[in-house]
């Protein structure tokens, strides 16, 4: 079966040349994701202990010293590594987990919005404001303090707060795609309104959507350390990089490798994600038209 | 008597030197000297019988004084009464008033003003405030002259004198309060003590100043600045870069940062606050004794008082400090016996691999790492711990006032007045608000026998059989008694630490 209408901007991938630029954000940014997904992937043949043994013998063991600890160790004798590489599983699986919930969640608001108008609509675009309003930790710690803490709370919390961004972007696009040509010559052709939606418009609206999950993921992975950092987030046994900030503080002038190894974990990070988001901008949308 | 060591001075000559130059700066700021205070709390509210914080403590024990006083060696010491007798069987008290007192406004000090403290204390005012509940013991006071007043006794209270040293019975002046109202004097109080208030701004600090015709001498400064610095890496960051003179409130984990610079010392000194995991007695595994004990063996107090706390915390047996009346020194606390508890917790029928859930407040920076070790010990014997943070204010008054904890849960307690029944009472007798699992007949009437005599032997051998019965019965797991630990400049001479956090500062000098 074949659809007589193209789908003009994914075709754009790579046809126009590359900047040298761009060419090292893509570099960078793949090989920083790729490593840390990597890492993540084999915590648990890395460091099979989980970084959680205990060892007051051990206690506050200065980096570059000796390779049972090559980066340290905490207040309580934990392997500092080990804790990173570990803490990064929390950090990724609440960055991905969130911004997948609310791309979906979001995605599929703003396609019915777009498309169908109506009461539906106007009713989900002021809820949007209302929400756009509340700012994100205010909110995380109020239901927190209700429901108690937890990685899965945060996560929700994140999708409950989070989908509004995508549900506007998506129905923005949907809104201008509506008047476009080869929509129109979709709805004339008597197709379904399902098809029209998820063969013609949806793709149409892919670009923007990706580059909005790159920066939400390494958002999130910033917004789950501020909710650990003040204690709202996982079990403290549970290595995670805000935890390990927190818990560093108080040692910042006598022991700096508790809090700037973790630190500079969510940095790159953060910096690899990023760049791979303005690479994948550059390439979905080399004319800078979209919207 | 147990201070410990104030660190000395790691480079004398480094002090020198400083102290030269400071000595060249000196004449530009030698007519006023301010010191200056940083603390965690603001208490919110000034008056002596709105409030239970420890930090009113360090404000108003600098504003007011009480009929009795009690020094940094815990000594009952006369204050604004100068005797007491006990009259009539114990039940009358006469009181005999210092002379030649003034309250900060002018007002004079007299038997008029004792006897507006406490009915006010006592009455409409009171109920308002957490205070009354300590001073119930009282009927009435009596103004027999100018100089005397009877205290008449409603029922025996042995910890009276004592609690006439604490926060709500500071004498207040009544003419002050007529004029001015209650609000007015929230904000700004009126006491005998050697500093007056000068202004109070909610959440950033108060202002003392020197008060020229106080009866027990002169301050050596003539103004104390006390700020309210809550994030503690904050304020230690002020002492260390000579923003505050004294920081109050170390935690531990910032010992080492204190120890290592050269212009700050630490002192140390036993505390009231005892620190321990309590046990859901009523439900799941731990309303097993064996249970409860088995946890107790496995844990190690001693690793984590050396290593974790630098020594500066006390193991324990019972829910209190060595200097609390009612304590057993011969009561031992369970020795560290992973072997043991291992048994007990398999003739109980607990499996290996066995989850439990530990509750604590999310802020408190040095138990998070208590518990985390607490929880490597226990998962030692085959229990494997989750430890769950909670806001504190859900903590205190939601979690543990609706027994909504796991099997075990963090409590710590500063028993002021040093005397058992103070922390006994609120742990262990049922339909206390910090009780939400035990209900014992046999602590119940103990706890009540020894509030109804002044007989010193019966109270303090009831007290023990209190302590040795929850450590039989492993009601709590006591870890340890924090010490109350200050950060000093090396600019700060004459501070002496309060065991209760009540610091003074009237004998302190700043170079």
């Amino acid at each position: 079966m074949t659809d007589t209408t193209q789908t003009p901007a994914l075709s754009a991938l790579g046809r126009f040349k590359q900047s040298p630029f761009a060419k090292f954000e893509f570099v960078a940014g793949a090989t920083l994701t790729a490593l840390l997904t990597l890492l993540v992937l084999f915590s648990g043949v890395l460091f099979p202990g989980g970084g959680a043994e205990v060892n007051l013998l051990a206690r506050l063991a200065e980096p570059f010293q000796s390779w049972a600890h090559p980066l340290g160790t905490d207040p309580l004798g934990r392997d500092i590594l080990a804790r990173i590489v570990h803490g990064g599983r929390i950090s990724l699986i609440v960055g991905l987990l969130s911004a997948l919930g609310s791309v979906i969640l979001g995605t599929v608001i703003g396609l019915y919005a777009g498309y169908y108008r109506g009461f539906l609509d106007t009713f989900v675009m002021r809820f949007a404001d209302v929400q756009l309003a509340l700012p994100f930790i205010l909110l995380a710690i109020t239901v927190i303090a209700i429901v108690g803490p937890g990685v899965d709370r945060i996560i929700i919390l994140m999708i409950v707060s989070q989908w509004v961004q995508y549900a506007r972007l998506v129905r923005g696009s949907v809104l201008s795609l509506r008047q476009r040509e080869f929509v129109q010559a979709a709805v004339s052709y008597g197709l379904p309104n399902w098809r029209i939606i998820f063969r013609h418009i949806l793709p149409n609206a892919m670009g923007p959507l990706i580059i909005l999950l790159t920066l939400n993921v390494a958002n999130n992975i910033l917004l789950e350390s501020s909710l650990t950092f003040l204690g709202l987030g996982a079990d403290p046994q549970t290595p995670s990089w805000g935890g390990m900030l927190s818990e560093g503080r108080s040692y910042v002038q006598t022991a700096w490798w508790i809090t700037v190894f973790p630190g500079v974990a969510i940095m790159l990070t953060v910096l690899g994600l990023n760049l791979l988001g303005d690479w994948l901008r550059d390439e979905l949308d080399p004319l800078g038209k979209t919207r | 008597m147990s201070f410990r060591h104030p660190f000395p001075a790691r480079n004398v000559l480094r002090s020198a030197v400083l102290l030269s130059c400071l000595a060249l700066a000196a004449p530009a700021f030698a007519q006023d000297r301010t010191l200056t205070v940083g603390q965690n709390r603001d208490p919110q509210n000034l008056d002596p019988i709105d409030t239970f914080r420890l930090s009113w403590g360090s404000i108003g024990s600098n504003v007011f004084d009480g009929l009795v006083f009690r020094d940094e060696d815990l000594e009952i010491q006369p204050g604004l009464a100068t005797d007491w007798e006990f009259l009539d069987d114990d039940t009358r008290i006469r009181f005999h008033l210092r002379d030649g007192v003034e309250f900060h406004n002018g007002e004079p000090f007299n038997a008029d003003a004792v006897k507006y403290t406490f009915d006010r204390l006592l009455g409409e005012e009171g109920l308002k405030g957490p205070q009354r509940s300590n001073y119930t013991s009282i009927r009435e006071v009596v103004v027999v002259d100018e100089r005397t007043v009877d205290f008449l006794m409603e029922r025996p209270d042995p910890v009276l004198i004592t609690k006439l040293a604490g926060y709500g019975a500071m004498i207040v002046p009544p003419k002050y309060i007529e004029e001015v109202g209650e609000e007015a004097f929230d904000m700004k109080p009126v006491g005998t003590g050697p500093f007056q208030v000068t202004e109070y701004i909610p959440t950033v600090g108060v202002k003392l100043a020197k008060f020229d015709n106080y009866w027990n001498g002169e301050a050596k400064v003539d103004a104390v600045n006390i700020r309210f610095i809550p994030e503690d890496a904050t304020r230690i960051a002020e002492l260390l870069s000579g923003g505050v003179d004294i920081s109050m409130n170390i935690p531990s984990p910032s010992v080492e940062t204190i120890e290592q610079n050269p212009n700050v010392n630490l002192l140390a000194v036993d505390g009231p606050t005892v620190v321990l995991t309590r046990f859901d007695t009523s439900k799941g595994i731990t309303a097993d004794p064996r249970v409860r004990k088995a946890i107790a063996m496995a844990v190690d107090r001693d690793t984590i008082v050396q290593a974790l706390l630098g020594g500066l915390a006390n193991p324990i047996s019972s829910a209190q400090s060595a200097k609390s009346f009612g304590n057993d020194t011969a009561l031992e606390p369970y020795p560290f016996d992973p072997e043991g508890a291992k048994a007990l917790l398999a003739e109980a029928g607990v499996e290996p691999g066995t989850e439990i859930t530990l509750d604590m407040p999310s802020n408190d920076e040095s138990f998070r790492e208590v518990a985390q070790v607490i929880a490597a010990f226990l998962g030692q014997v085959g229990l494997n711990v989750n430890i769950r943070n909670h806001e504190r204010s859900v903590y205190f008054d939601d979690i543990i006032e609706n027994g909504k904890t796991g099997e075990m849960y963090y409590f710590g307690w500063g028993g002021w007045t040093f005397d058992f029944d103070n922390t006994a009472y609120l742990l262990y007798h049922s339909g206390e608000r910090n009780n939400p699992y035990i209900e014992d007949e046999k602590l119940d009437t103990l706890l009540d026998q020894q509030r109804e005599t002044y007989d010193r032997e019966v109270r303090e051998g009831a007290l023990q059989e209190v302590a040795r019965y929850a450590h039989e019965q492993a009601l709590d797991l006591p870890l340890y008694n924090l010490s109350t630990i200050y950060g000093v400049s090396n600019r700060v001479e004459g501070f002496v630490p309060a065991p209760d956090e009540r610091a003074r500062y009237m004998d302190v000098t700043v170079k």
